[in-house]
């Protein structure tokens, strides 16, 4: 739990422990959920999601199949990426390598995986339900509901000035340049997974995106690596906007009682299904279909929406989240979906091309020579 | 007894189905071979489009080419929504870009400048099909085509092929299934006047000889027109064999009853010497008799004969002289005739059935002998266009001219006959007839009076 402590503690202090986050970079954090009763199997997962956000859902797992011990290894999206793809590579000499559910929120880590052939095909009732947005093949499947949100500190932002949307954000900006600069976060999306996701579709999505960057630059955004060190920012008052953070870690600290209020952009909501797959060289075949099944279900959907990941496709807003009725409501959800477009994300033109606009306009350095750190 | 073949039913819709099933096999082939382009072509554009998209935006600021390979890319790829997708962009000189450095498309450079080029391929141990489009990179170290190469495996196709090919193939069986419905009834129709000729003999009586009177399709006219004409033959036949019963009952039943009223009377007789006379008739009574039985069973063998023989070459000249020989030898030598033969020595051969021309050969003698010649028999054989003739020729009174047509017939001898004269014309006449041939007669006021048989010589069969 090292490096999620880190993020939750001050950023200074992640820079002291840089080297030691460093140091065990790639190497997981491990948590066994046993069997209730006798142990017929065990199922490993491994995720890039935070474990105690996982762990309502897998503990519901275990009421239906009480005999499996599930083994829990938490890692960040690039080392999860680099583990499984080096073990499909390997094929059947990785056999000592279990990895029955891999489980990321870069889904386009997951399509570039199935593309590549690393993923068993499985379809049932549940499977069948699914959107064609949220399922590939047959192989990927989303099976959370995690808006991209604004997050800020109900003390430091007046009721007058709460951005709703990116217009409003660039014209708080524009008006007040002094009350905010230097004091809006948002993702580094050269270390982070998910902001670098949220910005390609934020680029994607809209024009507003250039004007948006520029204005970031001009107020001197304030990058992070990850969604807890924003939040610890947030509570800190280090900042009072957080922009593009992943709306079910936000609406975890609310509930834990953090100071933090949260607006679903009401122009157009980015939309992230956190994805699950069934490596080809899983071994516990069927108890890793029956635990996608079960994310997909109504149960676990149920389980997802009340403890873990907070938000659905269709029903309202969790209580306290500022916005539309519901993330359905029509014109503004922007699904991230799960499909082979993400592979344009996974391009590394794209990337590089992407990235370097990004750093311009921000007006940030060349890369930092910090720890490369992703979110779980 | 006949033997049962197998039923031309069966025969005929099996050859039928076999073709059918040729047919549909030869289109469910080309139906799957077009739908397999067909499914080619619709993806092959989403292809193209994908790899002009990216093409689009390979760019170069002189000394670095970019490329920024668009979402829309990827979307337009995405609409076959199970197929993986390998690409890779490679610079002028074969630099990796960007994408799957182990995409081992071969790239053309000498074609791009016409078009994308459109190939199957392997990738990964999957048919993928490729497109490789190319960019003219004008302003880079070293100017020419930029290439982008994107793969597609071939699951939406495949999936687009089977389900067309299923469409046609269901069509394709469908209409196999009608036509084949279509020709078992076609089939059985045109079998159903077999099926009626054999209703109607099926439905006859053993006496039931008319024609079948039934209209018959072209192809079975002539097994109708065989049928009747068959019936035709027996019918005659029966008549003939009814009428000469008959007959034959009514010419027998009277010198019977004779016969038994002069044996009463001879049971009853005690004068010695009348007995000697009444024992006398009846034993002439008993030899014409014998002699009518005699006549009675060469008739019918002659007209059986005359009906189912077939013919042999017989010299007819040899048969006439040794059938005068052997007719002279059973006359009684009561009477002085002069028996003469008349024609050539050497063989004198037409087809026929020797013993029926010997029986009416015979015939006519006897009658000539018994009923005409005073002094003079004589046998001639001849020719005569094409004819072989064979007369007797006596010196009698002969036959009225008038009569000529009813000696023909059994038992309607000339007036004045006894008993047995009745048949030997008319068993002449139907020999006569049974060769092909006519029997007549002349009368010349110098020769006398002569029965001829004019035969068919064979020469002209």
């Amino acid at each position: 739990m090292i490096g999620r402590l880190a993020c939750a503690v001050a950023p200074l202090l992640a820079l002291l422990l840089a080297p030691l986050a460093a140091g065990t970079a790639g190497a997981e954090e491990v948590t066994r959920f046993p069997a209730s009763e006798h142990e017929r199997t065990v199922l490993t997962i491994r995720a890039a999601a935070d474990a105690d956000a996982m762990a309502p859902l897998i503990r519901d797992y275990q009421q239906l199949y009480p005999d499996v011990t599930v083994i829990y290894h938490e890692y960040v999206t690039a080392d999860l990426f680099g583990e499984v793809a080096a073990a499909c590579a390997a094929g059947r000499a990785a056999r000592d390598y279990p990895a029955d559910v891999v489980i990321s929120s870069s889904v386009d880590h997951l399509i570039k995986l199935a593309n590549d052939g690393c993923a068993r095909a499985h379809r049932s009732f549940e499977t069948a339900r699914q959107p064609d947005w949220a399922a590939w093949r047959d192989e990927v499947f989303g099976f959370t509901t995690e808006p991209a949100v604004i997050a800020y500190r109900p003390d430091l932002v007046p009721p007058e000035d709460l951005p709703h949307s990116r217009v409003a954000l660039v014209d708080l900006l524009r008006r007040k340049p002094e009350a905010y600069a230097g004091r809006i976060g948002s993702y580094d999306i050269t270390l982070s997974g998910i902001g670098y996701l949220f910005a390609a579709y934020d680029a994607r999505a809209a024009a507003t995106y250039g004007r948006l960057v520029e204005a970031f630059g001009r107020a001197d955004l304030r990058v992070r690596c990850c969604t807890g060190d924003l939040i610890a920012d947030l509570e800190a008052g280090r900042i009072a906007i957080g922009y593009n953070l992943l709306g079910s870690y936000v609406y975890r600290a609310m509930r834990r009682g953090a100071r933090i209020g949260l607006v679903v952009p009401r122009d157009y909501t980015l939309v992230l299904s956190r994805a699950v797959l069934v490596p080809v060289t899983a071994r516990a075949v069927g108890d890793a279909f029956a635990f996608v099944d079960y994310l997909l279900s109504a149960r676990g959907q149920k389980v997802s929406r009340e403890e873990a990941f907070f938000f659905d496709r269709t029903g309202p807003l969790p209580a306290g989240v500022e916005g539309p009725p519901s993330l359905a409501t029509a014109g503004i959800l922007r699904p991230i979906t799960v499909g082979p477009v993400l592979l344009a994300v996974q391009d590394r033109a794209k990337r590089a091309r992407f990235l370097a606009e990004w750093r311009q306009s921000i007006g940030a350095e060349a890369p930092r020579g910090g720890p490369r750190r992703e979110e779980p | 007894m006949i033997l049962r073949g197998s039923s031309l039913f069966a025969r005929l819709v099996a050859v039928l189905a076999l073709v059918l099933a040729v047919g549909a096999g030869l289109l469910l082939a080309a139906a799957w071979a077009s739908a397999r382009l067909a499914a080619d072509e619709a993806y092959d554009r989403l292809l193209v489009g994908a790899a002009l998209q990216i093409a689009e935006t390979i760019a170069s600021d002189g000394r670095e080419i970019s490329v920024d390979p668009p979402f829309s890319a990827f979307e337009t790829l995405g609409l076959s929504p199970r197929d993986r997708i390998f690409y890779k962009v490679v610079d002028p000189a074969d630099g990796l870009l960007t994408g799957d450095a182990d995409l081992a498309v071969p790239v053309d450079r000498a074609r791009l400048a016409a078009g994308p080029v459109l190939l199957d391929a392997e990738h990964r141990g999957q048919a993928v099909r490729a497109v490789v489009a190319g960019r003219y990179v004008p302003d880079a170290a070293k100017a020419g085509f930029a290439a982008v190469v994107v793969a597609q495996t071939r699951e939406a196709r495949s999936g687009l092929a089977r389900a067309l090919t299923v469409k046609a193939s269901l069509m394709v069986l469908a209409m196999s299934a009608l036509a084949l419905g279509a020709v078992a009834v076609a089939v059985r129709a045109a079998l159903r006047p077999l099926r009626a000729i054999e209703g109607v003999l099926a439905a006859r009586g053993p006496n039931e000889l008319q024609p079948l009177g039934l209209a018959a399709p072209r192809e079975i006219h002539l097994l109708v027109a065989s049928i009747d004409h068959f019936m035709g033959r027996l019918s005659g036949h029966v008549a003939v064999m009814k009428r000469f019963i008959a007959d034959a009952a009514h010419q027998i039943r009277t010198p019977l009853t004779a016969l038994s009223a002069q044996l009463d009377l001879l049971s009853r007789e005690t004068d010695e010497g009348r007995r000697r006379d009444q024992l006398a008739r009846i034993r002439a009574r008993t030899a014409e008799l014998g002699h009518l039985t005699n006549q009675l069973l060469n008739h019918a063998m002659v007209i059986h004969r005359a009906r189912s023989v077939a013919f042999d070459p017989v010299d007819v000249a040899g048969l006439a002289r040794r059938t005068l020989i052997e007719a002279v030898q059973q006359q009684p030598g009561d009477r002085a005739v002069d028996v003469g033969y008349e024609g050539p020595e050497e063989a004198v051969t037409i087809p026929g059935d020797a013993i029926a021309l010997r029986e009416a050969l015979s015939n006519l003698i006897h009658n000539a002998y018994r009923h005409g010649a005073r002094r003079r028999l004589t046998v001639r054989v001849g020719r005569e266009r094409g004819r072989v003739l064979l007369a007797v020729e006596d010196d009698g009174p002969g036959i009225p001219s008038g009569e000529w047509a009813r000696v023909r017939e059994p038992f309607r001898a000339a007036a004045g006959g006894g008993v047995g004269s009745g048949l030997g014309l008319s068993i002449a006449a139907e020999v006569a007839a049974a060769h092909g041939g006519e029997m007549r007669f002349e009368t010349h006021s110098d020769r006398g009076f002569s029965v001829i048989l004019s035969l068919p010589d064979g020469a002209e069969a």
